[in-house]
């Protein structure tokens, strides 16, 4: 039913916007086109790995992408907004990123009903428009975990304004169901009572946000699955409950930023917990320092990610029977697939704002991983790789 | 003697000039002619936040000279860091920028001509009487 509802928003905000044109001539100033883009050149230094995608050859096909954003206001109080991005990498599809309904019947509040990006983090909605943001690429190590990047549903916005202090509140609740991209998996996900609240406390040059989110996940995970309903039927429950792909995640974020004419210090932390075995809790943050000398803006930034599975011992005994031997090297198989990892990486780039609405950016990145490489996040190791890659980028971030 | 303090005047005078053509002043067309705001209200007016008023900013565009000032003295970001601001407002569905009007007579003529209208202007320049001045900064 929820679903239905949302998916007749959707339908009917793609007719207004496609009957918008028509509308144009009687009141120009109700419907806006407006646009992003971004290319994006990249090299890794290393044979061995793949980080973001890049190999050890120049590519331009990774990062860059185009945006259009088309807004209709239908009278004071209600809008439309549509957004479709094209992307140049495999690795996220093309299409219809945004389309909700807003009602904001004055400065202080508003909802929006229907597609929308889910807002874990400070750029987590704003992932693609990279002239938002100083860096090049966002720190990997902290953005690679908002994979869920759009849900179906309800948002609502509250600020106010007390003395010095601007303080916002904003809540969502919907459900996701779709693909995802874990590294080299790709996993069939259904997120139910996705849900999350998140509070913004401006004092001058300050900003801090906190927030929490929360979702019932079932992956896709079919071999999983089957084997842990064979293991459980053999009596080895705990390691069948571990195989169980569906369980609650929790997401606990807070941010502090401060930024003058000068200088900007921003900085992310963030524990997500998963209940289920296969889902791991992570751990990460970022703290990225800036200088501005306008048009110019340097920066530096470090950022770690600690993945941590709660694997449990292999209750099923070796030596009994040959079956049995199968089964739990089977079972140690799985296990080694869902691996820890952890990862930091450090930036160095300048970002040079040429126009008002275009900005070039150079930045170099040194990514380390500390032991093993899981292959389920933006690092890959395709073989002997030693722990240490180079990135080298050079890209333009437009609005229009 | 008296060329010292012909020179001294003069010192005084081009300074009080300067003083007034680098102080910026923010104008509304407003009925509550009391209204007064705070440094950190107009901050949050012109960056899309909420203040008590019912105000509609408006703004120049990002390379005229007035501009560039008011971020300086008020909102303290550089223009870079405005634009992005404004990108991720604007491509998340949160906030809006201020409609760009020209050139400062163009805010003048604008202020005059909307209820509720607030946009900010050089300090030497002349407000018509149904304009009211809540916040000056030098």
């Amino acid at each position: 039913m929820i679903k239905r509802i949302f998916h007749f928003v959707s339908a009917s905000c793609i007719i207004f916007l496609s009957c918008a044109p028509v509308v144009q001539a009687e009141d120009e100033d109700k419907l806006e086109f407006s646009g992003f883009a971004r290319v994006i050149m990249g090299y890794l230094d290393d044979n061995n790995a793949e980080y973001i995608y890049y190999d050890n050859s120049v590519s331009f096909d990774q990062q860059s992408l185009i945006g259009f954003q088309a807004d209709y206001q239908l009278n004071d109080d209600f809008s439309v907004t549509g957004q479709v991005v094209g992307h140049t990498g495999s690795q996220r599809d093309s299409g219809l990123e945004w389309l909700y309904l807003t009602f904001k019947p004055n400065n202080a509040f508003q909802v929006k009903l229907g597609k929308q990006r889910i807002p874990f983090f400070n750029y987590s909605d704003s992932l693609d428009v990279g002239f938002a943001y100083p860096w090049l690429t966002l720190p990997q190590q902290f953005y690679d975990t908002s994979f869920f990047s759009t849900f179906e549903g309800v948002l609502a916005n509250y600020e106010f304004a007390r003395n010095d202090w601007v303080i916002n509140y904003e809540g969502y609740w919907g459900y996701y169901d779709d693909e995802f991209r874990s590294g080299s998996r790709t996993v069939d996900t259904k997120i139910t009572g996705l849900f999350g609240i998140n509070t913004t406390l401006a004092y001058k040059q300050f900003s801090l946000r906190a927030s929490y989110n929360q979702g019932n996940v079932a992956l896709g995970l079919p071999e999983a699955s089957q084997f842990g309903e064979l293991i459980g039927q053999l009596g080895f429950s705990n390691n069948a409950n571990w195989l169980n792909p569906d369980g609650p995640i929790e997401f606990y974020q807070f941010s502090a930023n401060y930024e003058n004419l000068d200088y900007f210090v921003r900085s992310e932390v963030v524990d997500i917990v998963g209940k289920s075995g296969l889902t791991p809790d992570v751990n990460s943050f970022y703290v990225s320092l800036g200088y501005n000398f306008y048009p110019y803006t340097a920066y530096i930034s470090y950022s770690k990610r600690d993945v941590k599975f709660k694997h449990i011992p292999n209750e099923i005994p070796y030596a009994v029977s040959p079956q049995l031997d199968q089964i739990a090297a089977t079972y140690d198989f799985i296990l080694s697939q869902f691996r820890d990892e952890n990862v930091n990486g450090s930036k160095i780039g300048i970002r040079w704002d040429w126009r008002s609405n275009v900005a070039l950016k150079a930045e170099l990145t040194l990514v380390r991983a500390n032991g093993q490489v899981s292959n389920d996040s933006a690092l890959r190791d395709l073989g002997n790789f030693d722990g240490r890659a180079v990135l080298y980028q050079l890209g333009i971030d437009w609005v229009f | 003697m008296k060329k010292y303090l012909t020179l001294l005047f003069l010192c005084i005078i081009s300074f009080a000039k300067l003083e007034a053509a680098e102080a910026i002043i923010v104008v509304a067309n407003t009925s509550d002619k009391s209204i007064q705001l705070s440094r950190q209200q107009v901050r949050n007016l012109f960056m899309g936040g909420v203040i008590p008023y019912n105000l509609d900013a408006i703004a120049l565009p990002p390379e005229n000279q007035t501009r560039v000032l008011f971020n300086t003295k008020v909102v303290g970001l550089t223009e870079a860091r405005i634009q992005s601001y404004w990108a991720q407002m604007r491509f998340t569905g949160r906030k809006r920028a201020p409609k760009e009007v020209d050139n400062e007579s163009s805010v003048l003529e604008y202020l005059e001509n909307n209820i509720d209208a607030i946009g900010y202007l050089p300090g030497d320049i002349s407000i018509p009487d149904n304009l009211t001045v809540v916040y000056t900064i030098r």
